[in-house]
């Protein structure tokens, strides 16, 4: 299976639990009223999208450097640190007590929570906020999305470390990449082996929860739904390996600054606060002595 | 009430809490003072550097058996996993490092141990000694061995052995087999590991006729494209590609030296063993440019000096220094003849001069500018065009997916009226070989299972063996090789400068089990003198008496109280249950 036949297998299983999921929550009518209105709707959550593009892009642009930056300038492996303080912490790491669990069913379980469910977690708000009569809550999610990513860019700068399976394989396991080895070439377009702390895959779907949670008077059966898909999106980074205990909790808080952020600012104050501060700036320094 | 109750409680709690602490400090004061004048000795700390499972997860648990091992020794040990270009920048090129565990190539000859552990290169950055070590015994061991013959040489170098045990600037694990896998229409059977192979296997027709299309071998690993340059260490790196762009005057196929871009070798003795090389007519580089004499005595010149004189004391490159060092002098004499004067009176020896990769003096002259403290342009360069002279050409590099290598149509040996090297009879059977990368070991079977490639190049985890025997399709290829996992120690750290603290660390794996447990069966463990040096099959230093094969424990696991004897009995002290500087 090439990158390719993975991405077609991603699409079409994430489609399918969209449109059912969409058909369920969403409704028909409030469908059919998006589709008419998607226009107003871009253009009023059109800043926020802009925003996340630009990090994204900058995220993935940006990508030798921060290597480089990472692994030769700064050179901060804080790997040894997270096994012996989560050792000390709780006698046996998370990882491995969850590890021991192990079954071929929760493993199958979490493989799939892992890329799929991660997947439909992420895009489901999206497509739900978006057929409600305002796009406050979807500028809230993309704001807290975007916040999501560029704090996590600056963590990855500044630290390296690998995950349990990277670090010691006779104590951990790599399932997921025993069991789905050609989800490696997916994982590792968007991510490398030294960028685990903080865990995005805990710090965005914990945004979905949060964001879930606050807006919870419009879809209430998305809370318990999204709640669910987050903490098992959480335990299957530990389960399979990938991220320490450390690195969830460490996303967990990245998630509620997130939300912190998405739900007290908005891209156009922000935009605003930066124009007013450099119009001050620059009346100072056009005016000397002035106002 | 309960007010006042509570002020009085917290009254006299107070009282009792400050007569407490002033009488604690009365006796403590001294001994505070005491402490901070001269503070006590502190637990030794090691930090052990090793790949991690992804590019090689023989190494990640040979380093966490030591991180275990270590720690119950009493030592403060952590494993600090390091992406493997990064590792050798750390390890080479910045001595960065306590203990550092890594797969090495295997070394071609006794004299290869000169480049690891002479003294004289202990300022050099690269292969040449990396653990900065330096005793006198053991250079002019090295030494001797060098300028000596026959049983004398043998003398030197069963000596070198012995005085190694004692002293263990590094220790060899186990030499491991390399697993390969192929699709059946090929037929090969052992997996590929330099660029011999690859040019032996594409000589070799395949099952359906030969191939209008290129041979496809799979490899897994990150950054395996990015950086083609020959001459540099800190790169992760498909192994052979760069060797099969390059080629040197003479190989070595199976214990015979064979001419390859020299047409002849002429050998004389006298004072200084002398060779004088004639390259072939028409000889040309990649670019077309002619490959001539000049090239060859540039490329000697060069590796010793990448600055070419414009650095006070030299840059040398980070490779192939212990071969180049063996040359005394080299010079054209004319167009197509070269010189060489050895350092060595031995053949055997100086041959191993010959079989370093000439590098284009158009090319890289150009790259002797200084361009930061100890580099120069052609050590921070990527190469990514690389023009080289050998049997194949870069064609086309696909960022961390894919190498193509074109066939070069100049090269002598395309001419099949040319006196060509027996394995390359019927070359070409293939128009070329792409390299496809894969994210892992796992992905790399199963892209073989699909048919996308017709083997692999990178060695496989033990653990892959049973996917391949399962396909009727595909056949596992395994080897012992001469390769070793080495645990190198840094001589410059305050504990790891000492032979005894070494010799001791050097104890702390159990290599029967390792070989059992890490390499799943598929290694040999270091047994003897020589073996645990890298040499695996010696009769110098066959001898298999050594404390260093004498692990402190069973099965695997360290005796805590056996090994604390073992420091106590060299002067080293505990508190507590940790070693003390």
């Amino acid at each position: 299976m090439t990158l390719l036949d993975v991405v077609l297998e991603l699409v079409i299983v994430v489609t399918a639990m969209l449109a059912t999921a969409t058909l369920v929550l969403v409704g028909p009518k409030r469908i059919a009223a998006a589709i008419r209105g998607y226009r107003w709707r871009l253009e009023a959550c059109l800043l926020s999208i802009a925003a996340l593009v630009v990090v994204l892009a900058l995220r993935l642009s940006t990508r030798d450097v921060v290597r480089r930056l990472e692994r030769r300038v700064i050179g901060h492996n804080i790997t040894d640190d997270l096994f012996a303080l989560e050792e000390q912490l709780f006698g046996e790491t998370p990882v491995a007590i969850l590890q021991s669990l192990q079954t071929e069913a929760l493993t199958t379980f979490f493989v799939f929570i892992y890329i799929y469910g991660y997947a439909f977690l992420l895009l489901f708000p999206i497509i739900a906020y978006f057929a409600l009569e305002e796009m406050d809550e979807l500028s809230t999610l993309l704001l807290a999305f975007t916040a999501n990513y560029g704090i996590g860019l600056l963590c990855y700068v500044l630290f390296i470390a690998y995950g349990p399976r990277n670090f010691d394989p006779m104590l951990f396991e790599g399932l997921l990449y025993d069991a789905f080895p050609q989800s490696h070439s997916l994982t590792g377009q968007v991510n490398q082996n030294t960028n685990v702390f903080p865990s995005l895959h805990t710090s965005l779907s914990m945004t979905v929860f949060f964001v879930a949670w606050v807006t919870r008077d419009r879809y209430p059966l998305w809370v318990p739904l999204s709640g669910f898909l987050a903490i098992s999106v959480a335990l299957s980074t530990m389960y399979l390996g990938i991220h320490w205990f450390s690195d969830v909790a460490a996303g967990t808080v990245l998630a509620l600054i997130s939300v912190y952020i998405g739900v007290n600012y908005t891209v156009d104050g922000l935009v605003a606060t930066g124009r007013q501060y450099l119009g001050q700036r620059f009346d100072v320094l056009g005016k000397p002595g002035g106002e | 009430m309960d007010d006042v109750g509570a002020t009085t409680t917290r009254r006299r709690v107070l009282t009792a809490a400050t007569t407490g602490i002033a009488g604690a400090l009365a006796g403590c004061t001294e001994n505070l003072w005491s402490r901070a004048e001269s503070p006590g000795p502190e637990q030794v700390s090691l930090t052990i550097k090793a790949v991690p499972a992804d590019d090689d997860v023989v190494a990640a648990k040979i380093a966490s058996k030591l991180r275990e091992n270590f720690q119950a020794a009493g030592i403060d040990a952590t494993f600090e996993p390091t992406a493997k270009a990064e590792l050798y920048r750390e390890v080479l090129l910045d001595g960065e490092y306590d203990v550092f565990v890594a797969r090495c190539p295997e070394l071609d000859e006794y004299d290869g141990l000169r480049g690891l552990l002479h003294s004289k290169y202990v300022s050099e950055r690269g292969w040449q000694n990396p653990f900065h070590f330096s005793d006198v015994t053991v250079d002019e061991l090295l030494e001797s061995q060098l300028t000596s013959e026959g049983e004398e040489r043998e003398q030197s170098l069963s000596e070198l052995f012995e005085h190694l045990t004692e002293t263990v600037p590094y220790a060899a694990v186990a030499f491991p087999h390399r697993i390969g896998a192929t699709r059946d229409e090929l037929s090969i059977s052992v997996p590929p590991r330099e660029s011999l192979d690859y040019a032996e296997i594409v000589s070799q027709e395949p099952d359906e006729g030969s191939r209008e299309g290129p041979l496809e071998v799979g490899v897994f690993g990150e950054q395996l494209t990015g950086r083609l340059n020959p001459i540099v260490v800190d790169r992760n790196a498909i192994s052979g590609l760069v060797e099969l762009v390059y080629s040197p005057l003479v190989y070595r196929i199976d214990d015979e030296d064979v001419p390859w871009l020299a047409d002849d070798v002429e050998w004389e003795s006298g004072s200084r063993l002398r060779a004088t090389v004639t390259l072939h007519d028409d000889s040309t580089w990649h670019d077309g440019e002619s490959l001539d004499a000049d090239d060859v005595a540039f490329t000697y010149q060069f590796l010793e000096d990448t600055s070419l004189g414009e650095a006070e004391s030299g840059i040398p490159a980070p490779r192939y220094r212990s071969q180049q060092s063996l040359v005394e002098n080299v010079a054209a004499v004319d167009d197509r003849t070269v010189e060489f004067t050895f350092e060595t009176g031995t053949q055997s020896i100086a041959a191993r001069a010959l079989r370093v990769p000439l590098l284009p003096e158009h090319i890289w002259e150009p790259r002797s500018s200084i361009v930061g403290e100890r580099q120069t342009e052609a050590l921070v360069d990527d190469n990514e065009d690389p023009i080289g002279s050998g049997l194949f050409t870069v064609d086309d590099v696909t960022e961390d997916a894919e190498v193509e290598l074109g066939l070069f149509d100049d090269h002598v040996f395309r001419d099949e009226t040319a006196d060509r090297p027996s394995i390359l009879e019927d070359f070409p059977q293939f128009e070329g070989i792409r390299f496809q990368v894969a994210p892992n070991a796992g992905a790399l079977v199963d892209l073989l299972a699909e048919g996308e490639v017709d083997l692999t190049g990178s060695p496989l985890p033990a653990d892959e063996t049973s996917t391949i025997l399962e396909n009727a399709e595909l056949s596992a290829l395994t080897e012992p090789t001469e390769e070793f996992y080495m645990i190198g120690y840094n001589g410059h750290h305050q504990e790891l400068g000492y032979p005894n603290f070494r010799r001791i660390l050097s104890r702390l794996i159990d290599r029967e089990h390792a070989v059992d447990q890490i390499f799943a069966g598929f290694a040999d463990p270091a047994r003897t003198r020589g073996s645990l040096f890298g040499i695996k099959d010696t009769e110098l230093a066959a001898d298999e008496d050594t404390v260093i094969t004498n692990f402190p424990g069973s099965d695997g696991e360290v005796d805590s109280s056996q090994v604390r004897s073992l420091f106590e009995d060299e002067g080293y002290g505990y508190d507590d249950g940790a070693l003390l500087e």
